[in-house]
């Protein structure tokens, strides 16, 4: 039996500072904060005999050894500087780095939206309810899923057959995914539609016929006939009636079934780009180019054992899964969705420590939220907390798709990385170069390693280098100037 | 099947009565106006199949003496659930 009184948890260190300015505010039960080291999360008064008993269910115990939720102590009066004698915090591990909803993958968000059907599924059985269900309630540790949200949780009315969290499911997991398979709307749209879509913006997007889908005819079709009825009367409920308790749980369930009977018809998995399957149709590689880079990556990953690795432009993911190979912690960033599905049903299987995001490293994923403080931005989150930093095949994309100077990229790496960056140089006579060259030879048509390694040499030495059979250059560089002073960091979820 | 005909006008009044009787929604999430109705409606939907389901399997239980006997005790054995929304 927990007691907010009995418990004894390790003081923290009175140094762990928050790695937030603010409070999360939404969620009238309780406030999360996140530190350098642990998330720490405030119950207000009215809410805290609620969670000491969702924190004494079995139900709890059961979804974190199943890994489904994360983990949680009581935290001591004492051992933060804030915590004040008599009030109620928990305490969590802390996910790194946290990944949003528009950083997702297909994949990512069907396992989101699964996990969050799973959890409610067995908070039925158990006589609790989920009180809110939204993507941003989930991070991804690796390629697994995690609810973060212990205050999701509370005691179900045995007489009542809604589940209030369903309008925001099928707003915030169904009808984004809908939107994308229908009307190619993007995900990364989901970063301006903070509880998703409404049933009559997709209504009104759809074509007559579409509209008449069986898996859109409840959730999009009669809900945006039903809102018409009664858009000038408070959102109603059926009244709760004394049935069968066996009767509320099967409907509860047969709710949950249908959800998860649309969500699969409607995470329909990215179509393949050129980028996917990349590996196997790049034509200025042979295959003892192949072998001798992952050679050369996979010896500086050995000599130097890296624990936090970025992997910038990870395309299918073969460097990030030699990396988590050899016992790193993998963050991939690639524009390419498919390429990307590809990596993390790859890290799924291998069960990897890869955690893959949608991300173009040019163009980051800014804050988000209110004040744009309630979500941190891409570099927020990476910027300092690497060992390594792998740019393979990327820096000609940056330079010429992306326009950016040499200069810049290399302030860049040098925030993201604390000691290594392995760098691959694609030189002016290579035909991807050639491609995106496209009649601006007197600007880059003359750029060679010695601009490269000038633009570097502020923040960077070279400790070795290769040439591959293409003359493409592998280059591992290390870091020779200062730490740079960390971005602040600021809220999330 | 003639005790199915006198069960579903019964049921859609049933529905109708769902339907009808609406209290405001407390919520911490937006239950949403058409989502919520949209709930209402699948719960009188399944607890309809949920119904028939146990009248049905009645049905095809018995044996012909017994339903003789259910003609003259029209709630039968599934009485309890006439109290299905």
């Amino acid at each position: 039996m927990i007691r907010a009184s009995d418990c004894s948890i390790e003081s923290e260190s009175q140094l762990d500072a928050p790695a937030t300015g603010d409070f999360t505010f939404r969620d009238p039960a309780g406030q999360l904060r996140l530190m350098e080291t642990q998330a720490l999360r405030l119950i207000r008064p009215p809410a805290v005999q609620e969670t000491i008993d969702f924190l004494d269910s079995r139900l709890r115990s059961e979804l974190e050894r199943s890994g489904d939720l994360i983990t949680t102590e009581i935290a001591e009066a004492g051992s933060n500087y804030f915590i004040q004698p008599g009030e109620f915090w928990l305490r969590h591990p802390l996910v790194e780095p946290i990944s949003y909803p528009w950083e997702w993958t297909v994949v990512h968000w069907r396992a989101a939206a699964e996990l969050t059907l799973r959890v409610a599924d067995r908070a039925i059985d158990a006589g609790w309810i989920l009180k809110d269900a939204t993507p941003l309630n989930i991070v991804f540790d690796g390629p697994r899923p995690v609810l973060v949200d212990v205050l999701s949780f509370e005691r179900r009315d045995p007489q009542s057959k809604v589940w209030l969290a369903y309008g925001q499911f099928v707003r915030t997991f169904l009808l984004p995914l809908l939107a994308k398979k229908l009307l190619s709307w993007p995900l990364q749209a989901s970063l301006f539609a903070r509880d998703g879509y409404e049933p009559r913006a997709i209504y009104q997007a759809l074509r007559p016929w579409q509209r008449l889908h069986p898996d859109l005819l409840d959730i999009v079709t009669l809900a945006t006939l039903f809102e018409n009825r009664g858009s000038k009367t408070p959102a109603p409920h059926a009244a709760p009636t004394h049935s069968d308790p066996e009767l509320i749980t099967h409907i509860l369930h047969k709710r949950i079934a249908r959800l998860r009977k649309q969500l699969h018809n409607a995470a329909a998995a990215e179509p393949p780009s050129r980028w996917s399957a990349y590996p196997q149709s790049a034509t200025h590689y042979q295959a003892s180019d192949t072998d001798e880079k992952m050679q050369f990556v996979q010896q500086v990953l050995a000599q130097f054992r890296p624990s936090r690795v970025l992997d910038i432009g990870a395309n299918t993911g073969a460097y990030s899964l030699a990396a988590a190979r050899s016992n790193a912690r993998v963050v991939s960033l690639d524009s390419d969705a498919a390429a990307l599905e590809v990596l993390l049903q790859a890290a799924k299987h291998q069960n990897a420590p890869v955690t893959a995001l949608v991300a173009n490293i040019a163009r980051p994923t800014p804050a988000a939220g209110w004040q744009n403080q309630e979500q941190m931005s891409l570099l927020q989150r990476l910027t300092g907390k690497f060992d390594l930093v792998l740019m393979l095949a990327v820096i000609h994309h940056l330079i010429l798709r992306e326009q950016l100077p040499l200069t810049h990229i290399s302030e860049l790496c040098a925030s993201l990385t604390q000691r290594w960056l392995l760098l691959e140089w694609v030189p002016v006579s290579d035909p991807m170069y050639q491609e995106w060259l496209r009649g601006r030879e007197a600007l880059y048509g003359q750029l060679c390693e010695d601009d490269l390694l000038r633009a570097f040499g502020s923040h960077f030495s070279v400790a070795e280098r290769t040439v591959l059979g293409n003359q493409r250059i592998l280059l591992l560089l290390e870091r020779t100037s200062p730490a740079t002073a960390d971005i602040p960091t600021s809220q999330a979820c | 099947m003639k005790k199915l005909l006198h069960v579903v006008p019964f049921l859609l009044v049933c529905v109708g009565f769902v339907l009808l009787f609406e209290l405001p929604a407390y919520a911490y999430a937006d239950p949403g106006t058409g989502l919520l109705a949209i709930q209402t409606l699948g719960s009188a939907l399944v607890a309809t199949g949920w119904y028939l389901r146990r009248r049905i399997r009645a049905i095809f239980s018995r044996t012909e003496s017994s339903e003789e006997k259910l003609d003259h005790n029209p709630g039968g054995d599934a009485r309890s659930d006439t109290h299905i929304p």
